[in-house]
C-alpha cells in the first residue's frame, strides 16, 4: 500500500494533475478568508464593469493632494483621450494635405501630435474635404489644445442657501495617494451582468461545482460498484440482468436522461445537491462495467476460493478479498466521474436546466448568465473566459491524475 | 457466415431492446416525478395570470393533450401510436406549429453539422494519437499534454473561444445562425456560400474538442499494440518498421470504432450545447428555446429524436465494426 | 567436426530501464553450434536466456542494447553491421526466431498469406505472389497444415494450428540458425511432442541448418538437443553434451537442476526449479564473485569475492566454479 502510493507520487503526470487540483482547492478555501461575504451580492450598478482597481471619485476629491510634476503626464493624458478613430482621422488629414507620412507610427502619440502641431492650419481647406470634416478637425484641434493647456476643474458644493460655492480647484498636477483615499476596491475580474464581483463568484462557483462533481462521483461510483460487484461475483441470472440494464444505459445518451429528469423536477426543487445526484444516477455504467470485468477475473483466484471454503460471508469476501484488488480501478473511475459530473452540470446549466439560480453560483450558471447577457459578443471576456479556464483546468488536472494512475496500474502503457 | 449472422442477430436484438427501453424511459421519466407535469406546465404557462377559470381551462387542455387523465398503460399506448405517426402534438411556444414540423426543420442542420464534425475529429485525433505513440520522444511529450488539455476544454467553451476570436475579434466568420439572417433558404450560390461560412466555426469547435480525446485514446491503444508479441515477431522476421507500424495502426484503429460508438452519446450532448452558442438552427438550439419557454412537447420529442439518432449511429458503427475486424468474427466461434 | 553455423563470442548486452539504470542481462556468453546440431539453453525464468535469444539476432531496439562481443553466422560477423542491413539480409533468412508466445505472435487482423508475402518481400521484393504461394503451400504441407489456413486470419486458427503456422513462417526462408524460445510451453504434452518432432524433421530435411532451444523444462532438452548449456544470472555456468549434462552435472547449480530430472513425476515438474531455495542476484549490480554463491549449499567465503573464469575440461565441456572437479565430486559423494 505504502509502496503503491510512493509509486503513484513518482508519476509526473499524476503529480502534475494533483498539484493543479490542490492549488484550485486551496484557492477555494483561502480566498474567501481575505474576501468574505456573499458571492451573489451585487457590487456594481450596471453590467460588466471592467477588471481593475476602482477609486472612489468622491473620496479622492476629499483626500489630501500633493503636487507632482511628471514629464510624461501631459502626453499620457492626451494619449488616453485620443481615440483610434481620431488617430486615423489625423493621418487622413496629413494625406489630404500631401504630407509624407511614411515614417509615422500612429501609436506614437508624441510624434503624431508634433506632426499635427507642425501641419495643422485651420485656414486651409484641403481639396475635396466636406465642411463637416473641416469642422471635425477644428473641434479635434481645440480639444487637443485644451488638454495641453492644462485646464483646472472646479469643485463646487451646494451651500445652505442653495447657491454653489467653490470648495476646491483641481489642476493637472494634483495627485492623490491611493492609501489616502477611503474607498479603493480592486475587482481583478470585474463584475458580471448582475454587477457581482466575478472573482468572488468564480471562487464560490468552483467550490459548488467541485462539490457537485464529488456528489455525482460518489453516487455513480456507489451504484456502479454495487452493480459491478454483484454482477461479477454472483454471475448467472443476476449478472445477465444487471448487464442488461447497464447495456441499455450505456447506449442511451446520459445527457438526454439528464434533461428529461431535471426538467421534470422543476426549477424550484432543483438544488445543487439534487442536480448532482441526478448526474450521478445517469453516469454509473462505466464503473459497473469495469468493476464487473475485474471481479470476474478475481473470483476464481486461490485466495478467494480459500475464503469461500472457510465459510466467510459474501460481505466479508467482497470487503477483504475483492475490494482491495479493484480499489485502483474504482478510484480511477471515481476521478473520471467527478470530472464528467462537473462538465454535465455546466452543460445542463447552459441549457437552462442547472441548479436553482438564486441560491448558489456554479460554473455552469456563470457561463449561462454570461451567454444570456452576450458577454462574448460585447467584449466582456472576464465574465466567461475565466469560467471556461477553470472548468478546463479542473477536468484537465483530474484526467492527468487518472492517466498517471493508469500508467502505474497498467504497466503495458508505461513509457 | 454463421458467425456473422449470430453477431448481427445479437446486435439487432439489442438495438430493438434498447430502443424500446429508450421510448419507455422517455415516456415514464417525466411522469414518475412527484409533481404533476401538467400542473407544473400550467403553472409556468399561466405565469401571472390569476384568473382561476383561465388557468383551469389551460390545465384541462394539456391534460387532454397528454392524456394524463387516462390510466398509465393507455397513456403509453397513445404516446407510442402518436410517436409512430410522427405526431408529437403542437408546440406551446411556437403555437400552432406542430412539434414534428419544428424538429424536421432542425434535424437536418444537426446531422449535417455533427456527423461530419465528429467523424473528422475522430480521424484527425486517431492520426495524431498514432503519431504520438510512434514518435514518442519530444513530440509525444508536447502533443500528449496538449491533446489532454484540448480534450478537457468543454465543447461550449471551445465554441465561445472560437466565436470570440474569429467572429468578434477578427471578424472573418459570422457570429451566429446557420445562414445570413436576411436570407430565405433557397438553392442559390449565395445561400450555399452563406451556409458554408456559418458552418465553419461550429464545425471546427466540435472537431477540435473531439480530436483531443480520440488522440489520447488512440495513443495508449497504439502503445499497447506496439508492445504486442506480433510486433516483436514481425521485426525479427526482418519486416520493415514502416510495414509493422501499418499493422499496429490498423489493429489499434479498429477498436476505436467501438470507442466512437460508445462515446457518441456523450459527444452529441456536448455538441448540442455548442450549437446554442452559435444559435445554430439545429436540435440543440431547439432544445434550448424549448427549455427556456417551458415547451414540454417539444422537449420530449427532441430528446426522443436525439436518442433514436444516437442509437442508430451506434448500431451502424457496431455493424461496420463487425465487418471490418476479423477478431469479431473469430470471437463468435468461441 | 561439422561446419560452424553460429558462433557467439563474449557477448554482452543490457537493458536500460525507464529510470536509466543498466541491467546486465547477458554478461559475457560464448558458444558455437555446428551444422546439423542442436543446442539447448536451460535456466530459471529471468536468468537471461530469452534475452540471449534476442541478443543473438544482432537487431536491437530499446530497452535492449548491445554492449560488446561477436555474433558470427556461417562465417559472417553480424555484430558490427548497421541495423537495416541486418534486418534485410540476416533476420528471418539467416537466423530465424520462434517466439515464446506463439499464440499472440501473428497479427490477428491479417491473413496468413499476406503476412508471408510481407516476410518474403522484406528480403526479396521481386518475388511474385504466385511464387510465394507455391513456397508457402509446400512448407504448410510439410508441417501438416491445411492449405486453407493460408487464407485465414490468425484469430480464426486454433492454438495448435497457430503454433505450426509460426514454425512454417519462421522457416519459410530456410534459415541457417533457428532459435526457438520455449516454443511449446503453452501446449499440452501431445502437442509439445508434435512440435518438437516437426522441428527435428525440418532440420533433417535440411530446411534448417542448426537449432537453438530455450526452455526451463529440462526433460524436453534431453529428448531434443545434442548439447545443453545451463545459464544463471546472465552467464553460462556449465556446458556439455545432453547425456553428460544429465548424468554427470558438475556445477552445483546444474547439479541441483538435473538432480531431479531422473524422477520425472507428473505434476512436480513445474516446481522442480524452485527446489533450489533463494532468488538470483540483482543484475543491476552483479556480485564480483560467483553469482550463485548466495544460494549454493557448498559455498565458502572464497566464492563470494573471487571472480571465476570458465574452466574447460573433458571433450569440449566447461564449468564455472571455484572448486576443482575432484572437490565437487567429493562433496556430491557425501549426499
Amino acid at each position: 500500500m505504502k509502496n503503491t502510493i510512493r509509486q503513484v507520487f513518482h508519476s509526473p503526470k499524476f503529480v502534475g494533475g494533483f498539484i493543479i487540483f490542490v492549488a484550485i482547492l486551496l484557492t477555494m478555501i483561502i480566498y474567501p478568508l481575505f474576501n468574505p461575504g456573499n458571492p451573489l451580492q451585487q457590487v456594481s450598478v450596471g453590467t460588466f464593469a471592467r477588471p481593475g482597481t476602482y477609486i472612489s471619485l468622491y473620496d479622492a476629491t476629499k483626500a489630501e493632494s500633493n503636487t507632482l510634476r511628471l514629464p510624461d503626464a501631459e502626453d499620457k493624458r492626451v494619449a488616453a483621450s485620443l481615440s483610434d478613430e481620431d488617430r486615423v482621422a489625423m493621418v487622413e488629414y496629413f494625406t489630404a494635405m500631401g504630407i509624407d507620412i511614411s515614417e509615422l507610427d500612429t501609436s506614437d502619440t508624441e510624434a503624431l501630435l508634433q506632426m499635427w502641431d507642425d501641419n495643422y492650419d485651420p485656414s486651409v481647406r484641403p481639396k475635396g474635404m466636406t465642411s463637416a470634416k473641416v469642422n471635425y478637425y477644428k473641434r479635434l484641434n481645440n480639444a487637443l489644445q485644451d488638454l495641453k493647456g492644462g485646464d483646472t476643474i472646479i469643485i463646487a458644493e451646494e451651500g445652505e442657501d442653495g447657491a454653489l460655492a467653490e470648495s476646491k480647484t483641481i489642476t493637472t498636477t494634483d495627485y492623490v495617494r491611493t492609501g489616502a483615499v477611503a474607498n479603493v476596491k480592486t475587482l481583478p475580474l470585474g463584475t458580471d451582468n448582475f454587477g457581482r464581483d466575478v472573482l468572488k463568484e468564480l471562487v464560490s462557483a468552483t467550490g459548488t461545482s467541485i462539490m457537485i462533481g464529488m456528489i455525482a462521483g460518489v453516487v455513480a461510483t456507489l451504484i456502479g460498484l454495487t452493480f459491478g460487484l454483484l454482477a461479477g461475483y454472483l454471475g448467472g441470472f443476476v449478472d445477465d440482468f444487471i448487464m442488461f440494464i447497464t447495456n441499455i444505459f450505456t447506449v442511451i445518451p446520459g445527457f438526454v436522461l439528464l434533461i428529461l429528469i431535471t426538467y421534470s423536477i422543476g426549477q424550484e426543487q432543483r438544488g445543487a445537491a439534487v442536480v448532482a445526484t441526478v448526474i450521478g444516477l445517469t453516469g454509473w455504467t462505466w464503473t459497473a462495467r469495469s468493476v464487473r470485468s475485474q471481479v470476474i477475473s478475481l473470483r476464481n483466484r486461490d485466495h478467494v476460493n480459500l475464503s469461500k471454503l472457510s465459510g466467510h460471508s459474501l460481505l466479508r469476501i467482497i470487503l477483504t478479498d475483492i475490494l482491495p484488488y479493484i480499489a485502483s480501478y474504482v478510484v480511477m473511475a471515481f476521478i473520471l466521474q467527478v470530472s464528467s459530473g462537473i462538465l454535465a452540470e455546466a452543460q445542463l446549466s447552459m441549457l437552462g436546466l442547472g441548479p436553482q439560480t438564486t441560491k448558489v453560483p456554479t460554473l455552469g450558471l456563470m457561463m449561462n448568465w454570461a451567454m444570456l447577457y452576450s458577454a462574448h459578443t460585447n467584449g466582456s471576456w472576464w465574465a466567461y473566459f475565466p469560467v471556461i479556464l477553470v472548468i478546463t483546468l479542473i477536468s484537465f488536472s483530474l484526467n492527468l491524475m487518472n492517466t498517471g494512475l493508469d500508467q502505474v496500474f497498467n504497466p503495458t502503457l508505461r513509457d | 457466415m454463421k458467425g456473422y449472422r449470430k453477431y448481427f442477430g445479437k446486435k439487432i436484438f439489442w438495438f430493438i431492446l434498447t430502443f424500446i427501453a429508450a421510448v419507455i424511459l422517455n415516456f415514464i421519466l417525466p411522469r414518475l416525478m412527484p409533481a404533476d407535469p401538467v400542473a407544473s406546465i400550467t403553472g409556468k404557462l399561466a405565469g401571472g395570470n390569476t384568473d382561476a377559470k383561465a388557468v383551469a381551462a389551460i390545465y384541462e387542455r394539456y391534460q387532454e393533450e397528454f392524456g394524463t387523465n387516462l390510466p398509465m398503460y393507455q397513456q403509453f399506448l397513445k404516446f407510442c401510436k402518436n410517436a409512430i405517426h410522427g405526431n408529437f402534438g403542437l408546440s406551446f411556444s411556437q403555437y400552432p406549429r406542430a412539434v414534428s414540423d419544428i424538429i424536421s426543420s432542425a434535424i437536418g442542420w444537426t446531422v449535417a453539422l455533427q456527423l461530419p464534425a465528429i467523424l473528422v475529429g475522430w480521424l484527425l485525433g486517431n492520426l495524431l494519437g498514432a503519431l504520438a505513440a510512434y514518435i514518442r520522444k519530444g513530440f509525444d511529450k508536447v502533443l500528449l499534454p496538449v491533446s489532454l488539455f484540448l480534450s478537457n476544454v468543454p465543447a461550449f467553451g471551445m465554441a465561445v473561444i472560437l466565436l470570440v476570436l474569429f467572429a468578434v475579434k477578427w471578424k472573418i466568420a459570422p457570429i451566429s445562425g446557420g445562414y445570413a439572417f436576411d436570407m430565405i433558404p433557397h438553392l442559390s450560390w449565395d445561400f450555399v456560400k452563406s451556409v458554408i461560412s456559418h458552418y465553419q466555426l461550429p464545425f471546427w469547435s466540435i472537431v477540435l474538442v473531439s480530436i483531443g480525446g480520440q488522440a489520447v485514446g488512440m495513443r495508449s491503444m497504439s502503445i499497447y499494440e506496439l508492445n504486442a508479441d506480433y510486433v516483436k515477431y514481425a521485426r525479427f522476421l526482418g519486416i520493415k518498421d514502416r510495414k509493422i507500424v501499418g499493422y499496429v495502426f490498423r489493429n489499434a484503429m479498429l477498436p476505436q470504432v467501438t470507442g466512437l460508438a460508445l462515446s457518441i452519446g456523450t459527444m452529441v450532448g456536448g455538441a448540442l450545447v455548442a450549437e446554442i452558442i452559435f444559435s445554430y438552427p439545429g436540435l440543440g438550439s431547439t432544445m434550448y428555446s424549448a427549455v427556456t419557454s417551458a415547451d414540454y412537447p417539444l422537449i420530449s420529442a427532441t430528446t426522443l429524436i436525439i436518442t433514436v439518432m444516437v442509437l442508430i449511429v451506434t448500431f451502424l458503427l457496431d455493424i461496420i465494426y463487425g465487418f471490418i475486424d476479423p477478431r469479431v468474427k473469430a470471437a463468435q466461434f468461441e | 567436426m561439422g561446419k560452424v553455423m553460429l558462433e557467439v563470442r563474449n557477448l554482452k548486452t543490457k537493458y536500460v530501464t525507464r529510470f536509466h539504470e543498466d541491467v546486465y542481462a547477458v554478461d559475457g556468453v560464448s558458444f558455437a553450434i555446428e551444422e546439423g546440431k542442436s543446442l539447448g539453453i536451460a535456466g530459471e525464468s529471468g536468468c537471461g536466456k530469452s534475452t540471449l535469444a534476442l541478443s543473438m539476432m544482432g537487431y536491437y531496439f530499446p530497452p535492449l542494447h548491445y554492449m560488446s562481443g561477436d555474433i558470427i553466422i556461417d562465417g559472417q560477423n553480424i555484430s558490427g553491421m548497421d541495423p537495416d542491413t541486418v534486418r534485410k539480409t540476416i533476420l528471418g533468412s539467416e537466423i530465424a526466431y520462434i517466439p515464446q508466445a506463439a499464440m499472440n505472435a501473428l497479427n490477428p487482423t491479417q491473413k496468413i498469406i499476406r503476412f508471408l508475402e510481407d516476410v518474403i518481400h522484406a528480403h526479396d521484393p521481386k518475388k511474385s505472389k504466385k511464387e510465394i504461394r507455391e513456397m508457402a503451400e509446400a512448407r504448410f504441407a510439410e508441417v501438416g497444415l491445411p492449405l486453407e489456413a493460408l487464407d485465414k486470419h490468425a484469430v480464426e486458427l486454433s492454438g495448435g494450428m497457430k503454433q505450426r503456422t509460426v514454425i512454417a513462417v519462421s522457416t519459410i526462408l530456410n534459415p541457417k540458425v533457428l532459435i526457438a524460445d520455449e516454443p511449446s510451453s503453452a501446449l499440452d504434452v501431445t502437442s509439445q511432442k508434435l512440435v518438437i518432432k516437426m522441428m527435428r524433421e525440418l532440420m533433417e530435411k535440411g530446411h534448417v541448418k542448426s537449432m537453438l532451444f530455450i526452455t526451463h523444462e529440462l526433460p524436453l532438452l534431453y529428448n531434443v538437443t545434442d548439447d545443453i548449456m545451463v545459464m544463471y544470472a546472465g552467464q553460462i555456468v556449465e556446458k556439455g553434451s545432453a547425456k553428460e549434462m544429465v548424468f554427470d552435472p558438475v556445477h552445483p547449480y546444474s547439479h541441483g537442476l538435473m538432480g531431479s530430472i531422473l524422477v520425472p513425476e507428473e505434476g512436480t515438474r513445474g516446481h522442480k526449479l524452485a527446489a533450489i531455495p533463494g532468488a538470483p542476484p540483482n543484475l543491476k549490480r552483479p556480485p564480483d564473485g560467483c553469482r550463485f554463491a548466495e544460494r549454493c549449499k557448498y559455498a565458502t567465503a572464497d566464492c563470494r569475492y573471487t571472480s571465476i573464469p570458465e574452466k574447460p575440461f573433458g571433450d569440449g565441456r566447461m564449468y564455472r566454479c571455484v572448486k576443482s572437479l575432484d572437490e565437487l565430486k567429493e562433496v556430491y559423494s557425501h549426499e
